[in-house]
């Protein structure tokens, strides 16, 4: 059986009692969701990448234009992803990937 | 046509040039119906309407296999998953990606034409498992092929100029349906289904004239308002059913029927649709002339488990209570292999072929599955350990049967998960994704070195007389061949030639990416031939995370194999 970052970051976050991480975690999992609704087709299921396509947890922090750029505009075989996924749905798959990047 | 004006030798004339337009040897109904005894071409999806797999060729053979060589390769300009069944005719290979039809020459790989079908990105909102196309059919001269955007398109065998191309009428991507199947000419109809259940469609199977592109008929498979089977439905829950019939399906000429699997209810969460929700998750018998559905049987209902019935019914006459018997045979995604009676979907056998332990056997006087204690806590939302994952037993890749030996050939995926069904989704509407995100899971492995298996398997018990493990499940399909080889191809790229009897590996070869294709075999010059595409991709190289797979590349390719030449 395996354990997914995914959990132990939301996990973690339940004992950080500040209303700012409770928030930043209500985030990270509304981000989790919309991730597995639209994402995980292609980049794998919590995240995980097997290689053939683009790993999102290689996404460094200086990188949220670039994210933007992709989501709402597609690239290569992705297709363009503005006008389904609003604004709030974009920053949250964002943070979901952030708190599960390789680099934090 | 005004016969009148030709003068009797000038007419003559005229048949002898169109028939060396179509191609000296059309391939007729009859000659698809024969196809699995013709082993000069390859025309059928699954080596034959039978969708056996198998070959009668035995010039390549467990004493000559270790000199199999590749002859050439060929390109297709592509990073996604190459799962065609390629046809050989006239010479020729015919293969197809999510954007390209080729027709390469057959002895020197060289290509003789290409078509491309440009489709709007957006489409690619709603392919859920993989950017592919699995085929095309051929039918007197013309190669037929769908497409993601829910064309079906026929092409002059020779030229590659575009003879008819139609729209199934009245759906679209924006309301969930794509394309992604080879069709299935049967009788003149070219049959062909949908893929969509992870994005709230109303499946359906239909027919075309395969000669002109004329829509014939369509034959939904969730009941509208008023319908038998509507009342499996709780509420509107019907409207978003799902029950796709992406996976091509066999033919038996005698009985005249089609036999096509039929896909999972919409959404995965079965919380909101109580109900046995048919006709998904369905064996469907159907006559290609008129769509009329002859026979159904319902294998998995109120499914929780997107457990899709869609694996291709293989047709072989096999002996039961020691009498022989026409059935179709059916290695199901929810991991039960079903044996039914062709001409009427009698259960004559449902045994388990791989772990699972959402059902205990099946009622073979009801032929529903005797459900477990961890189903009814699934369907209730509990947390739940399953065997079968969602990717199931088996997915769409295809099984051989040998009539010599008797056994099914089945790659085999072991993968189990954690799963429940929080709150039902609601705002559903098609077109709007009804998978993936309605449930929770995590997967489950018993071993992490060994996630599948390629086993053969007796029809009747569903026992396996040997079983090969590897590291990450096969995703390609099978062949067999009357030498009692087994080809197959491996996820990490090696293309394999297995004893029929033992499961010994006799014969590999590293091809440059992952194999997720379909194996053939055909003769030309007295000389036998093994062609298959590499290139991964699809549904489990896309979404499984699997560590095997980091270090295999993309790229799609079409191979053939001979005997090195001495």
């Amino acid at each position: 059986m395996k354990i997914f970052p995914a959990l132990t970051s939301l996990a973690l976050g339940a004992f950080i009692s500040t209303s700012a991480a409770a928030d930043d975690a209500a985030m990270i999992e509304a981000g989790a969701e919309t991730f597995s609704t639209y994402c995980a087709t292609c980049h794998g299921n919590n995240l995980e990448s097997s290689g053939q396509t683009f790993d999102l947890r290689k996404l460094r922090a200086s990188e949220r234009g670039r994210f933007q750029n992709s989501v709402t505009k597609g690239k290569n075989q992705m297709p363009p992803w503005q006008g389904v996924l609003s604004e709030d749905e974009i920053e949250s798959v964002w943070r979901y990937i952030r708190a599960n990047a390789y680099e934090k | 046509m005004k016969r009148s004006s030709f003068t009797a030798p000038l007419y003559l004339a005229g048949v002898f040039t169109l028939a060396g337009i179509a191609g000296a040897a059309a391939q007729t109904t009859a000659d698809l119906n024969k196809d699995q005894n013709t082993p000069g071409d390859v025309l059928v999806y699954g080596m034959g309407p039978h969708g056996q797999r198998y070959s009668p060729l035995t010039r390549i053979n467990k004493d000559n296999v270790k000199r199999l060589v590749p002859k050439w390769s060929y390109s297709m300009s592509d990073s996604n998953g190459a799962e065609a069944f390629p046809l050989v005719a006239n010479g020729m290979i015919y293969t197809t990606n999510h954007i390209s039809t080729v027709a390469v020459d057959a002895l020197t790989g060289k290509q003789v034409w290409k078509v491309t079908h440009d489709y709007p990105p957006e489409i690619l909102r709603i392919v859920c498992c993989g950017i592919v196309n699995r085929g095309a059919a051929i039918y007197e001269g013309k190669i037929i092929r769908s497409t993601l955007d829910n064309h079906l398109i026929a092409m002059d065998a020779k030229t590659g100029k575009v003879v008819w191309n139609v729209q199934s009428p009245g759906i679209s991507a924006e309301t969930g349906y794509s394309m992604t199947g080879a069709p299935l000419v049967a009788d003149g109809v070219a049959v062909v289904g949908v893929a969509g259940a992870e994005f709230g469609i109303r499946g359906f199977l239909e027919g075309f004239d395969a000669a002109t592109g004329k829509h014939l008929w369509r034959q939904y498979t969730v009941p509208a308002a008023g319908e038998p089977g509507h009342e499996t439905w709780a509420g509107d829950s019907f409207k978003v059913g799902g029950g796709s019939s992406w996976v091509t399906g066999s033919y038996d000429p005698e009985l005249d029927l089609v036999f096509w699997g039929i896909g999972n209810p919409a959404p995965w969460n079965p919380r909101g649709r109580k109900g046995d929700n048919l006709f998904t998750n369905s064996v469907f018998a159907v006559r290609p002339k008129t769509g009329e559905r002859v026979w159904y049987y319902q294998t998995s209902p109120e499914d929780p488990f997107d457990y899709d019935a869609v694996q291709t019914p293989v047709v072989a006459t096999i002996k039961v209570e020691n009498k022989p018997r026409k059935v179709v045979m059916q290695a199901n995604r929810n991991g039960f292999l079903y044996v039914l009676d062709a001409a009427n979907g009698k259960l004559l056998a449902a045994n388990a072929y791989d772990k699972m332990n959402w059902a205990d056997g099946v009622d073979m006087k009801t032929g529903r599955p005797n459900t477990t204690e961890s189903f009814k806590k699934a369907l209730a939302g509990e947390n739940v350990t399953i065997w079968p994952s969602v990717t199931g037993s088996t997915n769409w890749q295809h099984m051989a049967y040998s009539p010599k030996n008797g056994n099914l050939f089945i790659n085999v995926i072991h993968v189990g998960m954690t799963y429940q069904a929080p709150e039902p989704p609601k705002n559903l509407a098609m077109g709007k994704p009804t998978g993936n995100g309605t449930v929770k899971r995590t997967t489950v492995y018993d071993d992490p070195n060994v996630l599948g298996f390629l086993k053969a398997v007796d029809p009747m018990t569903g026992k396996a007389k040997w079983s090969v493990p590897y590291k990450s499940p096969n995703f390609s399909s099978t062949m067999v061949t009357a030498s009692d080889l087994v080809f197959t191809g491996v996820m990490t790229g090696e293309f394999q030639a297995l004893d029929a009897k033992t499961g010994k590996l006799l014969w590999s070869f590293q091809t440059p990416s992952g194999i997720v294709g379909q194996p053939i075999t055909w003769e030309k010059d007295g000389k036998q031939y093994v062609t298959i595409m590499s290139g991964i991709g699809g549904v489990y190289a896309m979404r499984s995370g699997d560590p095997n797979l980091v270090n295999v590349p993309t790229g799609a390719s079409l191979w053939t194999f001979g005997l090195f030449d001495k």
